[in-house]
């Protein structure tokens, strides 16, 4: 594969990342604590899709190779992890009374929940969407980019959600409720903000683009009850890396983290051409930087993003 | 504490969740303890039981003395766990890829030197972190590890891991050859169900003694640096860190000897488990063992030594107790349904009772300060006359 090759596969996995790490920075910053949960927020809305799909079946004509059942079923995605998410919080979160590392630690838990009732109910084997597997676009392969219209529909649904977003958070009454109160929660409040109600809020748009990050990793890849806890430490390297409680840094550290997951076959390639002395160590990182360590160079560099720049790149002040 | 004493005390002492744990635990063993006479649990499933419970228990008190004592979120606990395992079957399995073949005193040695290796390593950047970004990045840096072992095969063989490990006692003078050595007994408790002691009975009880021993001398220390000066600094951090920083203490050093003698304690319980299940795999690093010895900790209360005991016991019997129902009664796979309890003990811990079940107030207390008879000794001179000053208002 090319450079852009990559770098498209780049792009398809950064929109997935990015729909997911809106949501746990959202949460992170409104609700105060790292969501552990957020993970498998994605495994439900997957698995409502899929079951979803699966009754109503195509309805008829397709868009970009998705039957137009699919997209009904990825909006049911949305709306059960919307729906599990905002019950969570009314049910288990809002009666604690814990600090921020006690609903931590109670997001753990909720995780295995999450987790467990999927897999008692789907089995823990591996499935597919019910949709046929496409071939990479024509046009598109001299290039040495294999993309099908699958990984096409992906990209823009994130771009529509990303945007409609960003005119929710910046043009809405809503929005700007929520920038308040992730800004300064008392002072939100003193103003007359209720702020249980944006709260709640928060939740149904961070756990709704999570089951749509969800539902578009099960078309990626596949389906399985560990796919969301999978991903979750990226999502959280992708958190970390753009500053936690930026909604903008999440995207930006999203889309990079991403990039540089898809990327590490290009940047294996490029270590072994650059000439490294001593040679013990051009062996050292050549075999470090290869597609099995894609995951924990995401992680390295959230740990050095943590201790060398705890903001992350959006730095103090955006939200 | 002074239940040799004065026994009738120490009982009247206790206080209301005090008395349900030692009812239930009284009442769990004397159930396990009739199934076994009755030949339902066979004596060396028991034990394996023991060793289980004796490996959680050490787990929780390795968390204990890093969160429980000091507040640090450590979400590496699998990572510990594993490299201590790792440690021990590098050096004494058959099937080692590296060496292979050394005594397991050798193996335990080399297992806490990596243990203590690896703590610095990750205890380095993490420590200066904020509690929450320190669970994240724990977490992360467990991956890290877990992803090594699974990946570097000339150095732990891979996914197909370390096969042929011998039991910790062997090449001990008596002790290797004691389970062979032991007549086979045949007991007859219950007419009809005999129960047969051979030798794998004895070599699950040398595990058994062995994990107690490891248990036992681990709470001890635990116990006593938890109520020394060293674990009043620890406390002080935990509660508020800028304090101890304001009294003159260096916290980021008393985190990490914290942190430390914690993971230590985390990879002597990996040394049991290799010794115990005589396989090791890099799926014995996965996240969840993290899981259950933070339900372990919560469970029996954060900071409390006696409540991580209770909580590894908890732990095994949701791990075996599952099984057995899929066994015995509902045919539902036994690892979701683990997950689910696991899950709903979290919630419910932190719903009902976020302090855990015996919660360590009590534990604190030195002995002498209590039994001396109710009122504490009053000095006979204000501590403010004897220092010579009182005029700082």
């Amino acid at each position: 594969m090319t450079v852009l090759g990559y770098l498209a596969n780049g792009l398809v996995f950064s929109s997935i990342i990015v729909l997911g790490s809106i949501g746990l920075s959202l949460v992170y910053s409104i609700a105060d604590f790292a969501n552990f949960a957020h993970g498998d927020t994605m495994t439900i809305g997957a698995y409502s899709a899929l079951v979803t799909f699966g009754a109503v079946g195509g309805l008829g004509g397709a868009v970009l190779g998705l039957p137009y059942g699919f997209f009904l079923a990825l909006i049911v995605g949305i709306a059960v992890a919307a729906v599990v998410a905002v019950a969570t919080e009314k049910l288990i979160y809002e009666p604690l009374d814990v600090d921020s590392i006690g609903l931590l630690i109670t997001s753990i838990g909720i995780a295995f929940i999450y987790r467990a009732v999927i897999q008692i109910r789907f089995g823990s084997d591996f499935t597919r969407f019910d949709v046929r597997p496409l071939r990479p676009i024509e046009a598109l392969v001299p290039y040495g980019v294999r993309i099908t219209l699958h990984d096409v529909a992906i990209f823009g649904s994130a771009v529509a959600l990303v945007v409609g977003l960003h005119v929710l958070l910046q043009y809405t009454d809503l929005g700007r409720k929520m920038r308040a109160m992730a800004d300064n929660p008392d002072l939100a409040r003193v103003s007359g903000i209720r702020t249980k109600r944006v709260k709640l809020w928060t939740w149904v748009i961070g756990a709704g683009l999570a089951g749509a990050g969800g539902v578009f990793l099960g078309l990626f890849n596949q389906l399985a009850p560990r796919m969301g806890f999978n991903l979750l430490l990226v999502i959280f390297a992708a958190v970390i890396l753009g500053g936690i409680g930026s909604v903008y840094g999440a995207m930006a550290g999203g889309f990079l983290i991403g990039m540089i997951n898809q990327l590490t076959p290009f940047f294996s390639n490029v270590v072994e051409a650059l000439p490294i002395r001593p040679n013990w160590l051009a062996t050292l990182i050549e075999n470090l930087v290869t597609i099995e360590y894609a995951n924990a160079i995401a992680f390295v560099i959230m740990v050095v993003v943590l201790l060398v720049r705890p903001n992350g790149i959006a730095g103090e002040g955006a939200t | 504490m002074s239940l040799l004493d004065d026994p009738k005390a120490a009982f009247a002492d206790l206080t209301r969740p005090e008395w349900w744990v030692l009812g239930v635990s009284v009442a769990f063993l004397l159930f396990l303890f009739v199934a076994m006479l009755t030949g339902g649990l066979s004596p060396t499933y028991f034990l394996f039981l023991v060793g289980l419970a004796g490996m959680y228990a050490l787990l929780s008190f390795g968390l204990n003395a890093q969160w429980g004592f000091t507040g640090l979120i450590n979400f590496s606990v699998a990572a510990f766990f594993g490299i201590g395992a790792y440690g021990t079957a590098l050096m004494t399995a058959s099937g080692s890829p590296i060496a292979g073949g050394f005594n397991p005193l050798v193996g335990l040695a080399v297992a806490l030197v990596v243990a203590f290796v690896l703590a610095l390593l990750i205890g380095i950047p993490t420590l200066r972190l904020r509690a929450d970004y320190l669970a994240i990045a724990s977490l992360g840096l467990a991956e890290v590890v877990r992803l090594i072992v699974l990946n570097e095969r000339w150095l732990t063989n891979g996914s197909a891991g370390l096969r042929g490990i011998p039991g910790f006692f062997v090449g001990w003078p008596v002790l290797s050859t004691f389970p062979e050595a032991m007549p086979g007994l045949r007991l007859e408790v219950v007419p009809g169900s005999p129960v047969f002691l051979e030798t794998p009975f004895w070599q699950a009880s040398l595990n058994g003694l062995l994990v107690v021993a490891f248990a036992g001398g681990a709470y001890l220390v635990l116990r006593r640096a938890h109520r020394s000066p060293w674990g009043r600094v620890l406390r002080t951090i935990r509660s508020d860190e800028d304090l101890a920083r304001a009294l003159g203490k260096n916290t980021y050093s008393f985190k990490m000897q914290s942190f430390v003698l914690g993971s230590l304690i985390m990879a002597l319980a990996g040394v049991f488990y290799a010794h115990l299940n005589l396989y090791v795999g890099p799926g014995d690093l996965d996240p969840i063992t993290t899981f259950y010895a933070w339900v372990a900790v919560i469970l029996g209360g954060s900071g409390s030594n006696r409540g991580a005991l209770f909580g590894g016991v908890v732990i095994v019997t949701i791990r075996e107790g599952t099984r057995f129902l899929n066994d015995v009664a509902l045919p539902i796979d036994p690892a979701p349904l683990r997950l689910l309890l696991i899950g709903v003990v979290i919630v419910a811990v932190m719903r009902y009772r976020p302090q855990g079940v015996l919660p360590p107030q009590r534990e604190l207390i030195w002995p002498s300060a209590v039994d001396g008879g109710g009122t504490p000794e009053t000095p006979d001179s204000g501590v403010r006359e004897r220092k010579g000053g009182g005029g700082d208002e």
